[in-house]
């Protein structure tokens, strides 16, 4: 293999049905160049290694600074962002694939709408809407910032739920993303009011008892937030304000 | 994210009351389980006596002495027993691994707590039907306890079966206790989850140390000192 080309491996679909095939790229090589980089290379000529006009493959970018979380996929078996995915430290041919855990739309894009509907569903924000001016909130204290930044850090790539094995259709399972923001909005002097609401969502079905602790999660995170403290910590939570509703608080 | 796709909610009992479930299941591993367990362990002991028919028989004899002991076994026993082994092969059945992709170690840990669970259920089920209900019966004659464990140690895969069965209940049970501590919110920095696990495996070996102290001593030999 010339020094001054890549070589892609690419795991397609036409769609949610149709059965998945492995296509074989090879592009010029450019100096810094990243996953996306390649994948744009690609599309302006999709023929494949060897010379055949193939169609564009379907993909999701947006940001390229690992801040949108759009570009998840599974680059050489391991899920991760396709834009912090530098070719020059990745072993070729580079093999990609979508995210497994989503519903497959087409290529290397699924549909993470599960993701964003779990994040509705515990009330993963701050509640200010009214009909009149609240004026400004609580003060949160140095010592809660400080806890609160790293997990404020999520950008819902879906890394640490394409990495979990109770994150499937069987269990409905929220998955650790879902679970790090109830602990941060429930750290928040105003997002604190709704504590109640969103502990008990996590105790419906697919919450939090579903996890199984095999610490994936932490692992799998590009923007390293402590999942399974997270998890850990909401697991308290849940004790004392389980506790609090059978017994009284 | 063009389709606003609708996940199917699992539905019935277990599911909508599976966090009530889920952390009963949790629950009963180590208590009344694992306390049985370290009871059980103890008791066994007895074996590594100088006089093993009389002390193993005592103990029999002493245990099976306690007031309401057939509502304390169906109680502590076999009702948690039944409740952690039948609903953890219901929690197995809804994993699915990825250890080839992602083999971390608590990746491995997951694989091996649900696989270890199923053996020792079998082990369990086999055991509790060989010692408690088929042949002599040892509630109504103690003292035949020891030569009843002993044949059965005799043979050579039987024995092996029970070393087996030894070390995956002991490693079950102390992964358990590490699990427990994070799903009750016990450990939540990683420096207590470390030392939480270190203790965990002192306390698995130990367990299978002992486990398996017993288990040979019925064939005359031992790695712990005679008492």
């Amino acid at each position: 293999m010339p020094a001054n080309t890549v070589r892609l491996r690419i795991k397609r679909q036409a769609g949610p049905q149709a059965p998945p095939v492995w296509e074989e790229f090879e592009i010029p090589y450019r100096p810094h160049m990243n996953v996306i980089v390649a994948l744009r290379d690609i599309a302006e000529n999709p023929v494949t290694r060897d010379g055949r006009p193939t169609s564009t493959i379907a993909y999701e970018a947006n940001c390229l600074e690992e801040v949108c979380g759009a570009c998840a996929m599974v680059i050489n078996g391991r899920a991760r962002q396709a834009c912090t995915a530098l070719v020059d430290r990745l072993e070729q041919p580079i093999s990609l694939e979508p995210l497994h855990r989503f519903p497959m739309i087409r290529d290397l894009q699924v549909d993470r709408s599960k993701l964003f509907n779990d994040l509705r569903r515990v009330k993963a924000w701050v509640p200010i809407d009214g009909t009149y001016a609240l004026g400004s909130g609580p003060r949160q204290s140095p010592q809660d910032q400080e806890q609160a930044y790293p997990l404020s850090r999520c950008i819902s790539c879906g890394n640490c739920l394409e990495v979990c094995p109770q994150y499937n259709t069987r269990t409905d399972y929220v998955g650790a993303a879902v679970i790090n923001q109830v602990r941060l909005f429930n750290l928040h002097p105003t997002g604190k009011m709704h504590r109640a609401a969103r502990l008990d969502a996590l105790t419906g079905p697919g919450g939090i008892q579903e996890c199984g602790y095999a610490e994936n999660c932490v692992k799998a995170c590009p923007k390293d937030i402590p999942l399974t403290d997270s998890i850990a910590a909401v697991n308290r939570q849940m004790v004392g304000h389980l506790w609090g509703k059978a017994l009284g608080r | 994210m063009s389709t606003t796709a609708t996940t199917p909610v699992p539905s019935g009992t277990f599911a909508r009351h599976s966090y009530f479930w889920r952390r009963l299941h949790s629950l009963t591993g180590i208590v009344p389980l694992g306390a049985f367990l370290v009871e059980h362990f103890a008791s066994n002991g007895a074996v590594l006596s100088r006089t093993p028919v009389e002390s193993y028989g005592n103990t029999v004899k002493f245990l099976n002495s306690l007031p309401y002991v057939l509502v304390l076994e169906i109680l502590l026993i076999w009702a948690p027993l039944a409740f952690h082994g039948i609903y953890g092969l219901w929690i197995a059945r809804e994993a699915t691994p990825n250890n080839r992709r992602y083999g971390w170690l608590g990746n491995w840990g997951y694989l091996f707590q649900r696989i270890t669970g199923a053996i020792v259920l079998v082990f369990i089920v086999w055991h509790v039907w060989t010692a408690r209900f088929a042949g002599v019966s040892l509630p109504d004659h103690p003292f035949l306890s020891y030569s009843k464990m002993a044949a059965q140690m005799l043979n050579p895969w039987i024995l092996a079966w029970f070393l087996v069965g030894i070390t995956l209940v002991s490693y079950h049970f102390s992964y358990g206790l590490y699990l427990f501590a994070a799903k009750w919110g016990i450990t939540v920095s990683p420096g207590a989850r470390r030392n939480w696990g270190w203790i965990c495996l002192i306390i698995g070996l130990g367990f299978t140390y002992a486990g398996i102290a017993s288990a040979l001593a019925f064939r005359g030999i031992h790695i712990y000192p005679m008492r």
